[in-house]
């Protein structure tokens, strides 16, 4: 149902295959002088395509930051960030819009869907600002698949948030993006809700072969992912694969008493 | 408890009340500035036509003043409200109850509506004398007269601000606080009849006067205010059903039309100051046109009268061009202000900067073409009936300059103020602006 059309794979020849995301030495310092904070501090890593990454860290970590600058909503100060292969430069606003238009999907927490707009208006959305073709079948056909099927002439106001979150994963999956960038997807919902999110999340990954980068500070929904990448201080502190819910809820305490006992 | 928190509330916040103090001192300062011709009437030793030409100058510019005060007010408090609806949610969830709320927002508009007429007493006792002075030129009144600014300037004034700011503030504040159990449109429906049905009469009315009677611009003059405030409140309505069938294409197209056919509310705000900017300023300037023209034809050298009239004519469409801006740009300012987030989310589903000044270009061309349809409409219903009645054509034979310069001001004020807003709001990052409060 998402497979991947050859229009973008044309003319990206850079990068190792197969990698749908990389960042080399990215760094970002927030204010100046004495007040700076380094928010990433070169960070470098890659994420296979077809992963479905979790992104976790003591708050202030740099959680945020990274995932703004991988998805091209901020400029880091230095590094590069390779998105299937095209590397992202920081031009003007509407470069990097139109870069991240047909290569990045976004799930964030508090929705951001638009009121005026109806649930199959607001899934298309990102279709008509590219000015691509709509396929009102498979629009169709995405919005059953999260189980909205039968919302499509709703507003974003008549539904739930577990509703709401479904709608974004199927304006994110709509575009065909080569990464999707989650933040807190599940954190202003209640578990099952959460549930719901985290397995269509799994389902994109696995059926559909897309790229899912989720921060998170919950372990339950970090084991939902192939692997977790740990942040402390704007640095990489570790990854781990098959995550379980005890292990990274463990990292994650140790990781805050290393940062505690360092500062 | 209610009434410092306002106090602190207007402290801490002047910015946002600046555009209701502005229109409370204007609305103080004329009608202050009329009324005191009525103090000077009043006192010892006037003869009776000086007393005739100052009471009768300050009932028709001073009823006015008070229609345009009330509007003005409303409209900036209206808007006031709706950008605080958060901060309304939130004293409402730390256990404020509706009436200590509507205390809250009534207490802050009287304290910024005594705060804009006293501002205006100094300026108004200026703008008297000039007044006076103007009158006195033109052999209208005796020089002897001495200008007085009294209890009736002052009162009038303090009090329409006053019994405005409050009024609207309460309505204002009940529309946010109340939670919304039917439908909304019944209270307006209301206003749109009654203000169709006595604009209509109004006009009509021009029709039962003679052509050379000295009143005879006053109703088509009325008629075309109510006309365009009826049709600026009914335009929203019309607009949303037109809007689907417009050829609008293109990412920008699709979310102008998708939106406006939402946000009736936002609207209708922006299209009753456009109507009624348009309507007025061309049904006096129109009338005016016609009225010279008129005496020039009778071939005898314009009457004292006639220039005052004249004059005062001008000074009522200045009063009204001003504050119907200032509506308009301050319902623009804030509607596109608080359209920050929604403007954050779509760049997030991967609308560019361009992209969105394009659709609030859109959106302007829409507003200002209905605007000035309605109220060119609005003006030829008061302007025909009073050609009719002081010529013998039908039609001002004025052609379209003056409306076309009527429209090039609206459409100036619309695209400037709604384009230089948003540029405005698309500076902070799409992230920014959807993670502020509204």
């Amino acid at each position: 149902m998402f497979r991947r059309t050859d229009r973008r794979t044309e003319g990206h020849g850079a990068g190792p295959a197969g990698m749908a995301l990389r960042l080399v030495k990215v760094s970002k310092t927030y204010g100046s002088d004495d007040s700076a904070v380094r928010a990433l501090d070169e960070v470098t890593f890659s994420l296979a395509s077809g992963t479905f990454t979790a992104v976790m860290g003591p708050s202030g970590s740099g959680k945020s930051t990274l995932l703004q600058c991988a998805a091209g909503l901020d400029r880091p100060d230095s590094g590069i960030v390779t998105v299937d292969g095209a590397q992202m430069t920081g031009g003007t606003e509407a470069e990097l819009t139109k870069f991240r238009r047909n290569r990045i999907g976004f799930i964030f927490q508090q929705y951001n869907l638009l009121d005026t707009l109806t649930v199959a208006q607001n899934t298309i959305l990102p279709l008509k600002l590219a000015r691509r073709r709509v396929n009102r079948e498979r629009v169709r056909d995405t919005l059953t698949a999260v189980g909205l099927g039968n919302r499509l002439g709703h507003r974003p106001d008549q539904l739930s948030g577990g509703q709401r979150q479904r709608v974004a994963i199927a304006r994110a999956l709509v575009t065909e993006p080569s990464v999707i960038f989650a933040d807190e997807p599940t954190g202003a919902l209640d578990t099952r809700s959460a549930r719901d999110v985290l397995l269509l999340l799994q389902e994109a990954v696995r059926v559909h072969g897309r790229t899912v980068v989720m921060v998170t500070h919950d372990p339950v929904a970090a084991s939902y992912a192939d692997s977790v990448l740990f942040l402390a201080d704007g640095r990489l502190a570790g990854q781990m694969h098959q995550p379980t819910v005890d292990a990274v809820a463990e990292r994650l305490v140790h990781l805050g008493d290393d940062v505690m006992a360092r500062a | 408890m209610m009434f410092a928190l306002a106090m602190r509330s207007v402290r801490q916040r002047p910015g946002r009340f600046a555009a209701t103090l502005l229109s409370a001192f204007l609305g103080a300062t004329i009608v202050m500035t009329f009324n005191s011709m009525q103090d000077t009437a009043g006192a010892r030793g006037v003869d009776a036509v000086s007393k005739d030409t100052l009471s009768s100058a300050a009932g028709v510019v001073g009823s006015y003043g008070t229609l345009l005060v009330f509007f003005a007010v409303a409209s900036t408090l209206t808007v006031n409200v709706r950008q605080r609806s958060s901060e309304i949610e939130l004293l409402r969830c730390s256990g404020a109850t509706p009436s200590q709320i509507r205390r809250m927002v009534v207490g802050e508009s009287v304290v910024v509506a005594l705060v804009g007429a006293l501002l205006a007493v100094v300026p108004s006792l200026l703008a008297g004398r000039m007044l006076l002075d103007l009158f006195k030129d033109s052999g209208q009144v005796a020089d002897s007269v001495d200008h007085a600014f009294g209890p009736i300037a002052l009162y009038s004034g303090f009090a329409t601000t006053v019994v405005a700011a409050a009024g609207a503030a309460f309505l204002a504040v009940r529309r946010a606080t109340v939670r919304r159990t039917r439908p909304r449109g019944k209270g307006r429906r209301f206003l749109v009849v009654a203000a169709l049905v006595l604009g209509a009469v109004s006009v009509c009315s021009t029709f039962a006067l003679s052509g050379t009677d000295e009143m005879l611009m006053a109703p088509p003059a009325y008629g075309s205010i109510l006309l365009s405030v009826g049709f600026g409140l009914l335009a929203p309505g019309l607009l949303k059903a037109l809007v689907g069938r417009l050829p609008l294409t293109g990412p920008s197209g699709y979310l102008a039309v998708r939106i406006l056919r939402v946000q009736a509310a936002r609207l209708s705000g922006v299209l009753v100051p456009l109507t009624l900017f348009t309507g007025m300023a061309t049904a006096t300037l129109y009338m005016q046109a016609v009225e010279n023209d008129a005496i020039d034809a009778a071939g005898v050298p314009k009457s004292v009268d006639a220039k005052n009239l004249e004059t005062l004519n001008l000074v009522i469409v200045g009063i009204i061009v001003v504050f119907s801006c200032i509506m308009l740009i301050n319902s623009l300012y804030a509607s596109t202000t608080y359209r920050r987030k929604e403007f954050g989310q779509q760049r997030l589903a991967g609308a560019t900067p361009g992209q969105i000044l394009h659709m609030i270009g859109l959106e302007s061309l829409l507003l200002t073409v209905t605007g000035v349809a309605f109220g060119a409409v609005a003006a030829l219903a008061g302007a025909v009936p009073f050609t009719m009645v002081r010529t013998d054509g039908v039609l001002p034979d004025q052609g379209l300059g003056i409306w076309l310069t009527i429209v090039a001001v609206a459409a100036a004020a619309t695209f400037g103020t709604s384009l230089l807003t948003a540029r405005r709001a698309l500076k902070d990052s799409a992230v920014q602006a959807v993670s502020l409060a509204a």
